[in-house]
This record gives structure tokens, C-alpha cells and sequence, in this order.
């Protein structure tokens, strides 16, 4: 019979690795009471067939966009619904895929939120609501999301910090569109700026030392 | 013509149909070891004589509309080599078939059985016979082979009079005992009836992976029985207990701390037929919940499992278990409950099954110490038996001085397993491992080999 000497049990079957422990056996190996049934299906691939079938649609979707055709003439009802419907397929597959990590899927929304929004405004022949209103209320929204969250989930600072910088960094890009005049309604942009600067000022005021521990952790060369 | 028998499933066995899930089929499996490679046609010979006599197992499960019944068929059960996973599903709505499967690997003889057809206790009957008869056609020169179709039920008591027709289908033993109110109802007044839906604290709960098919995660532990038996006695404790108290402490050392919940919870069957003599194969069992609270108090294994011991004796007292039958018997025949429609009594029963179980950390479960016909014993080795799980179970059996000990799980995580084992190896206690494979990394294992 096969041994593992970890756990110090004979184990029946043919088993490279012990059934309990993973490590390594020694020994012969004798019959199994058990036959090896092949997987009927494996949920891991179905959720990987799943992921990157969306995603392949979801791309295909936005890029046949650009053969159709620019500007508010070109765009019609279906247009409208079609990117909408690929839009929450997006947020929805990546909610899923980072379920586990709040902090992180906040940013993949912001950043996925956004560049659609652009892509859409772009399509539209840029009226440019996307960075007057969309982008700022996003990244200002998502801000704030993020500190109820932290606050209600206790999460551990090292699990959080570094997408929760990133957020905040997103949340000071509209300086950008409010230096270059590239908005027309400056309030949104303003606000999310503002929003912003308080969230990196009470996270230095009440986590700075464990900010300043994990940075330099993460950033040790 | 003669018209089909048919009769209303029992009160225990409605649980199984509506807490059956993807992952917990509610099937558990009894297998025995004989000495040498089962042959296949023998089996179906010894299965077709041991089916002809339990009628119960000719049963198909239909659904009506206020009820589940069981109904007589004509279908015939074929053999078949171990080729599913283990307890895989067997009740299919939309097809009608049999509530149980007789399967042969190696050495093993496996019955697998739906649990709303029988439970454990009836379920080794039928093994029983299904065993004697193949060792009487596998060694026909063995003169001293009796009629040994009544052994297992002459062994319960009071049983030795009833006829044996009384493996009928209609035979509902919760009615019998528990429909009337019984007289010894004042004397039992004053014991607690127990109840996990009123449980106030919080209990802690496994969590895990999910196997890639939802099939059950099983490992088995053999040991000897005298060892095992030992170390329990040694502390004082009954075996059941003790083993309970080591696999809280194996749950305990497997999890990166308790957090909120530091209380551990199990649902132990008691076999009714005990204290009410019953030869029905039908379920006949009630369930009794006992639980520790890890940090206020010794929690070594030998106190934990005395602790246990305490709270179990009194709720397993056939006075306890009678008035919680009664009472139960008495809410599955109130007018108001008969009239709801069956699939809406499926959904408050998931939904009365969903609260219990947040209430259960593990399940345990012992069939004890098996005796089979004299003429065969020598020739069966080590008996073993699991259930489907929805949370990590352990059932325990022993036979021919050898104690099985099955996990089984519907994660694919092992620690607890490791954890179980790894402590009766540092107690000097040999322990063979059997696991099925389960994961894509096992089974490539397999292949590569």
C-alpha cells in the first residue's frame, strides 16, 4: 500500500499524493475500493468557457460599432439598447469574476464605466456628456462607495489600500478636464475633485501609518 | 387485473424529497468487503431471490397532489459495476425507476438507496440477505447455510413473532407508534423537547469549494474496532460521543478560527426500532442534536465528549423521542397542513430544512457493531457506509474488528479528514485511507498512472 509519512496512514489506490494532506506518498500501490469516475463536467470550465464566450461578444459588439458609423444621425434606437445590453453584460461578468476583492472590483467598474462612456460619446459624434457628467459622477460615486464599504465590511487595510488609491487617483483625473477647458459644465468635475482630496485626507488622518507600511512594503526594491 | 398497491409516503421521508439538491442527492451508500472478487452473475441471482422478498424495494416514488406515495411496480434491478460517482442521484421525477441500485468493485458488494425509501437499519437488512444469498451460490459446498432471510430481523426486539410479510410496503411504523396520544405522555411531560429552529446562538458553519460535479466528497478511515474502542473507554465515553468530540476538535484545528461562532453543532439519527419494535424497512428514525461551545470550559476531547454524552442520553430517551414524534405526527396530520398542495409543502419543508441546517455544523451518524449470519461471516470483511452531504458528515460502522469511519463532504476540501486522522495516528492507532477522486488534479493523477 502507499504511505504518507506526513500523516503516517496507508492509503488504498494508487495515489501520487496523499488524499488528505496533497504531499507526496512512498510505496506500491494496491487496488483502490474506489474506481476513478471521469468528471461529468467541471464547473471551473464551464465558468471559463462562459467568461471568455461574454467577453468575445462583448468586444465583437463594441468593435462592429465602428464599421456602422459615427454621429447622432447614424445612431439609432437599437444602436442605443444593443450597447446598453453589452454594457451591464460587462459590469455583470466582472462583478462576478471579482466578487471576492470589493476594492478591486470597484476600480474595474470605474474604469470599465468610463471607457464606455467615452466610446458611446465618441460614437455619438461627441457631444461630450461623457466628460461633462459621466466620468466625474462615476469616479466621485464610486469614491464614496468605497469608504461606506471599507467602513461596513472591515476590511483589512493591506486587502484595500492599493485599489483604493488607484479609485481616489481616478477621482482626481477630471483636474485634467477642468485645466484644459475640455468641459463645458464645470460642477461635476469640480465636485469629484473635491470628493476626492477629502477621501486622501481622511484616509491619511486615520490609516496613514498602515498606507505608508503597505506602500512600502509593495514598492520595496 | 389487480390493481397497484401504493402507500403515502411516511413523515421522515417527505424531508428527503424536498431537501434533495444538486449537490446532496440524499442517497447513502452501504457496502461490504467479501474475501474475494465479486462475481457479477452470482450477484444478480442472489439480488433477484433478496428483491423478490423485500417488496418495500419493488417501490416507485409518484408524486400526487397533496403527497408523495410509494407505488408497487413490475420493474426488475440489474447489477451493475461501480462506474458513478458515489451516491450519485437516484429519484428522477420525470423517470420512473427504482429507489435503489445493487453495484459490485473488486471486492465490494454496494447498495445504494434513496434515503425516502429506507433508512440505514432497513437498508443493512436488505445488504444482509443480499450477502447470504451470494455466499450461498458462490459456496454451495457449505452445507450449513440456513434460511437466513429473517437473521438481521429476528435480531430486533420483539420482532421474532411478526411475520415476514410485514417488509410490505405498507407497513408506516411514525403511524403506528406516534399517531395516538400515548399514556406515558404525563410522565414524559416534564422532558425538554429539543427543537436547532430555537437555537439562540450563532453556529459555526463549514465552508469550502464546491467539487467541480457536485459529486460527494468521500474518504474512509479503517481502523480496529478494539482500538478505537479503547481510547473511547478510556475516557469514559460511548463511542458515538467520542468520535463526535474528535471530529468537532478535527473541525476545530481545520479552521482558521471560529471567529463569532465558537458553538459546534451535530445531528445524530437514533434507530426508532429500539425502543419501538418495528420489522418495517421503512424509516423509522429520529434525529437528536447535540452541541459544544468551544472557550468557556475544558475542551479537550474526553470533556467535550462527556458534555455530549450528557445532552444526548436524555434527548435519545424513547420518552423524548416519542413526544417529539408525536408532536410531529400530530402537525403532518392536521387538517389545515393535509389540504396544502404538494409542491407548496415542498417549499416550507426546504424552507424548515434551510433554517435547521443553519443550526448544524456536521452530521454523525453509527450503525454500530454489525452481526451477520454465522455461515458468512468469515467471508465478509469490513463494512462501510456514507451519506450525501450538505455539510461535512461522518458516519461510522464496524464489522469483522474493523471500524469504518466515512467522511463524506460536498467540498473537496480534506483538512478536517487530515486533521481526524492525523489524531488517531499520534494515539498509535494504524489507519488505512480510502478516498474517491474528485477533483480534475485526482483524477489526471489517475490517468497518468
Amino acid at each position: 500500500m502507499k504511505r504518507c509519512h506526513d500523516c503516517s496512514v496507508e492509503i488504498a489506490g494508487d495515489w501520487q499524493h496523499c488524499p488528505l494532506c496533497q504531499e507526496p506518498t512512498r510505496g506500491h500501490a494496491s487496488p483502490s475500493p474506489f474506481p476513478a469516475v471521469a468528471l461529468s463536467f467541471s464547473r471551473r470550465r464551464i465558468f471559463r468557457l462562459l467568461f471568455f464566450g461574454s467577453l468575445a461578444i462583448i468586444l465583437g459588439s463594441f468593435a462592429v460599432q465602428l464599421f456602422l458609423g459615427r454621429g447622432p444621425a447614424e445612431f439609432g434606437a437599437v444602436r442605443s439598447v444593443w450597447l446598453g445590453v453589452v454594457t451591464m453584460w460587462l459590469v455583470a461578468v466582472m462583478a462576478v469574476r471579482k466578487r471576492r476583492n470589493v476594492a478591486k472590483s470597484i476600480v474595474y467598474l470605474v474604469l470599465i464605466v468610463g471607457l464606455v462612456c467615452l466610446y458611446w460619446d465618441y460614437l455619438n459624434g461627441w457631444q461630450g456628456w461623457s466628460l461633462n457628467y459621466a466620468i466625474p459622477i462615476v469616479c466621485g460615486s464610486s469614491i464614496l462607495a468605497l469608504l461606506i464599504t471599507v467602513r461596513s465590511m472591515r476590511i483589512e487595510v493591506g486587502n484595500y489600500i492599493v485599489y483604493s488609491g488607484i479609485t481616489i487617483l481616478l477621482g482626481l483625473l477630471p483636474i485634467v478636464f477642468l485645466v484644459f477647458s475640455w468641459v463645458t459644465t464645470t460642477l461635476p468635475s469640480a465636485i469629484c475633485v473635491a470628493v476626492s482630496v477629502i477621501a486622501l485626507v481622511v484616509i491619511q488622518v486615520y490609516r496613514g501609518a498602515e498606507v505608508r507600511h503597505e506602500l512600502a512594503k509593495r514598492l520595496h526594491v | 387485473m389487480t390493481r397497484r398497491k401504493w402507500v403515502r409516503l411516511d413523515n421522515a421521508s417527505n424531508i428527503f424529497l424536498a431537501a434533495r439538491s444538486e449537490t446532496d442527492t440524499k442517497v447513502f451508500r452501504l457496502s461490504a468487503e467479501l474475501d474475494h472478487h465479486v462475481d457479477p452473475q452470482l450477484l444478480q441471482v442472489a439480488l433477484d431471490i433478496t428483491y423478490d422478498r423485500f417488496t418495500l424495494y419493488h417501490a416507485v416514488l409518484r408524486r400526487a397532489i397533496f403527497w408523495y406515495y410509494l407505488q408497487d411496480s413490475d420493474l426488475r434491478p440489474t447489477v451493475t459495476p461501480d462506474n458513478q460517482p458515489t451516491c450519485a442521484p437516484i429519484y428522477d421525477a420525470d423517470r420512473t425507476g427504482l429507489l435503489f441500485r445493487v453495484m459490485y468493485h473488486q471486492n465490494r458488494i454496494i447498495l445504494e438507496i434513496f434515503h425516502a425509501l429506507s433508512d440505514g437499519t432497513g437498508a443493512l437488512w436488505f445488504l444482509t440477505d443480499l450477502v447470504t444469498e451470494y455466499i450461498r451460490s458462490r459456496y454451495p459446498q457449505q452445507p450449513d447455510i440456513e434460511d437466513t432471510s429473517t437473521a438481521q430481523l429476528i435480531a430486533q426486539p420483539g420482532a421474532a413473532d411478526e411475520n415476514i410479510a410485514a417488509r410490505d410496503l405498507a407497513v408506516d411504523s411514525f403511524a403506528q407508534y406516534f399517531r395516538r396520544p400515548s399514556t406515558t405522555d404525563e410522565r414524559a411531560a416534564e422532558v425538554e423537547v429539543e427543537s436547532s429552529l430555537t437555537t439562540t446562538t450563532k453556529v459555526f458553519q463549514v465552508t469550502g469549494t464546491r467539487t467541480p460535479d457536485y459529486r460527494t466528497r468521500a474518504v474512509e478511515l479503517t481502523a480496529s474496532a478494539n482500538d478505537v474502542l479503547t481510547l473511547a473507554k478510556a475516557e469514559g465515553v460511548s463511542m458515538t460521543m467520542y468520535l463526535t468530540a474528535l471530529f468537532f476538535e478535527a473541525i476545530r484545528r481545520s479552521s482558521d478560527g471560529f471567529g463569532r461562532s465558537r458553538t459546534l453543532a451535530a445531528t445524530i439519527p437514533v434507530n426508532l426500532r429500539q425502543f419501538f419494535p418495528s420489522v418495517s424497512p421503512r424509516n423509522f428514525f429520529a434525529t437528536v442534536r447535540v452541541e459544544h461551545t468551544y472557550g468557556e470550559g475544558p475542551d479537550d476531547i474526553a470533556s467535550v465528549g462527556r458534555q455530549l454524552e450528557q445532552q444526548f442520553r436524555p434527548k435519545a430517551s424513547p420518552e423524548a423521542l416519542g413526544k417529539k414524534l408525536r408532536r410531529l405526527t400530530r402537525v403532518e396530520r392536521s387538517p389545515l397542513l393535509r389540504v396544502v398542495p404538494r409542491p407548496l409543502k415542498d417549499v416550507i419543508l426546504r424552507g424548515l430544512n434551510w433554517a435547521n441546517n443553519r443550526g448544524l455544523t456536521v452530521s454523525v451518524s453509527n450503525l454500530g457493531r454489525v452481526t451477520l449470519p454465522e455461515a458468512i461471516e468469515s467471508h465478509v470483511g469490513a463494512m462501510a457506509f456514507h451519506v450525501s452531504a450538505v455539510r461535512p458528515q461522518m458516519c461510522v460502522m464496524s464489522h469483522a474488528g474493523l471500524l469504518t469511519i466515512s467522511f463524506t463532504s460536498p467540498f473537496i476540501e480534506t483538512d478536517h479528514i487530515k486533521e481526524f486522522a492525523r489524531y488517531l495516528t499520534d494515539q498509535g492507532i494504524a489507519v488505512t485511507v480510502a478516498a474517491a477522486r474528485v477533483t480534475e488534479f485526482e483524477l489526471a493523477e489517475e490517468l497518468e498512472s
